[in-house]
């Protein structure tokens, strides 16, 4: 049964990948659109009715976009991932930053 | 035109009817979430998937000539057709790549029908493992590797199969979970509008992933009967006409849509909100391309819909229906077995019937079991206007008129 060793070993690989990928990205860009809706204020967030909602705060909005960023560069990731696999690379994190290296 | 280059033309146009199949079934996986939650019109989203599959399988110059060894052994590890089976110009190659092609069709067609999302890469393998039992016997078949890497029909195929769905589920529920957490006190107008965008960017992601992984089987197998029948000699390349065929084919079947699968995804399984969508389609992009990179095979379609289930158990309250999950895993439990039961059978028939007959006559059997799968699929109609139709309406409609499949 070496078979179930093998994928027990790359589970649970991919399952940290996963998340920290698939579970952080998002998670990142909820946290996104919570700061801008803190930052546009007023009716974006829920509040009680016939007042009007907190104001804006800008720093909000940065915050925000800081967020999607973040999470734009993870997608651009992706796609450079997928991109450098079909011409027979892969990404190498070796020096912290992603580097396009031959695939061995 | 001799007899065994009619026999490899009709390789070559049922290994793209394959190529097409596994699109239509597949549309799903990356776009039904953005369907049923609005993100993207029913249109919209098929062609934007289809184009991103044509890109992604152009992108994959990889070559995938030994796609077939994880399962079954009629390749050396260079990806040269087995010595043996080259007799008579590769004819016994390609009755088992044929057969096991058409094993494929038919399941993959027969589970659109009733509208399940099982895989196609399932129904190929089975298809070439039913074709390669009865040709080659029991020994002809891959089944545990040989001990130094995960490798066989249990390494590559049943374990990642029954692994990655979880693995999907886990990270789509915690991704949903913590979505949900700290998006509390947003308007849902606020929220929703962000989301979407979301939903868009890693669904996009999803099909481009697609297309590179799924087209590349299918280019693999007609290299690998061009070779068995002389017509190509390089293992390292693929012919560029047989890219682009396979392209366009995988591309062109993911825009004709498989409504019906997206609509049991999109619809059946949970009650789909933007955020959950968006949690759900980066859990699929992110376990596939890390299972690719890691040399993890696994079936895109297994993880959407892990994914799915995963999206709808970690919203609080939110309604999984777990009846139409179960058929599911039924399905998925069946697609390989199925599949090579129909690839053996139509080998088998080949093989009595003998020669260029024997291919024509389980080619027209094909033909006429698609013919007929489409025409029933004609009584319920499932498109892009009604894919979104309330799931449990459609049900009482069912009760009333008697469905044409149940």
């Amino acid at each position: 049964m070496h078979n179930v060793g093998f994928a027990l070993a790359g589970a649970w690989k991919v399952l940290l990948a996963g998340l920290v990928l698939g579970a952080g990205l998002p998670i990142l860009f909820g946290l996104g659109i919570r700061a801008l809706a803190w930052g546009t204020g007023g009716d974006a967030k829920l509040h009680a009715e016939g007042v009007t909602g907190p104001k804006a705060r800008p720093i909000g909005t940065a915050l925000g976009w800081l967020c999607f960023l973040v999470v734009v560069l993870g997608v651009v990731l992706g796609i450079a991932y997928i991109v450098a696999t079909g011409f027979g690379k892969t990404i190498s994190f070796a020096h912290v930053y992603p580097t396009i290296v031959a695939k061995h | 035109m001799t007899t065994n280059s009619v026999i490899l033309a009709l390789v070559i146009v049922t290994a793209l009817g394959f190529d097409f199949t596994n699109g239509f079934h597949d549309t799903a996986n990356a776009m039904a979430t953005s369907i049923a939650t609005k993100a993207l019109r029913p249109k919209t989203a098929v062609l934007l998937s289809g184009i991103l599959n044509l890109v992604g399988a152009f992108l994959s110059v990889q070559v995938a000539l030994t796609v077939t060894n994880a399962v079954v052994k009629i390749q050396d590890s260079s990806g040269a057709p087995k010595a043996s089976l080259l007799a008579h110009g590769g004819f016994a190659l390609l009755l088992i790549v044929l057969a096991g092609l058409v094993g494929g069709i038919v399941w993959n067609l027969l589970t659109w029908l009733v509208g399940l999302p099982s895989s196609s890469s399932h129904a190929l393998f089975g298809g070439l493992i039913g074709a390669t039992i009865a040709g080659l016997g029991w020994a002809g078949v891959n089944w545990n590797g040989n001990g130094s890497k995960l490798d066989g029909v249990v390494g590559k195929v049943i374990l990642p199969a029954i692994m990655s769905p979880v693995i999907a589920g886990v990270v789509a529920a915690v991704g949903t979970w913590l979505i949900y957490r700290v998006t509390i006190g947003i308007a849902q107008r606020f929220t929703d509008n962000g989301f979407r965008w979301g939903q868009i960017g890693s669904a996009s992601l999803v099909s481009l992933a697609h297309g590179t992984n799924d087209a590349q089987k299918t280019m693999g197998v007609i290299t690998l009967a061009l070779i068995a029948a002389g017509e190509w000699h390089d293992t390292k390349t693929i012919p560029l006409w047989v890219k682009i065929c396979c392209a366009v084919a995988i591309a062109a079947g993911t825009y004709f849509g498989g409504w019906r699968i997206i609509r049991t995804l999109g619809k059946g399984l949970v009650e789909i909100a933007p955020p959950q969508g968006m949690a759900a389609q980066s859990a699929s992009a992110a376990v596939i391309l890390a299972s690719s990179q890691l040399g993890f095979a696994l079936s895109t379609t297994h993880v959407a819909t892990g994914s799915v289930i995963g999206a709808g158990v970690g919203r609080p309250a939110a309604l999984v229906r777990w009846a139409v999950a179960g058929r599911m895993v039924a399905a998925w439990l069946i697609t390989l077995p199925a599949a090579a039961v129909v690839g053996g059978i139509m080998w088998w028939i080949g093989h009595a019937i003998g020669g260029l007959a024997g291919a024509i006559v389980i080619f027209l059997i094909l033909v006429v079991v698609a013919g007929s799968t489409f025409a029933r699929s004609r009584r319920r109609p499932v498109d892009h206007s009604n894919v979104n139709q309330d799931w449990d309406e459609a049900l009482r409609d069912a009760e009333r008129v008697p469905a044409a499949v149940s």
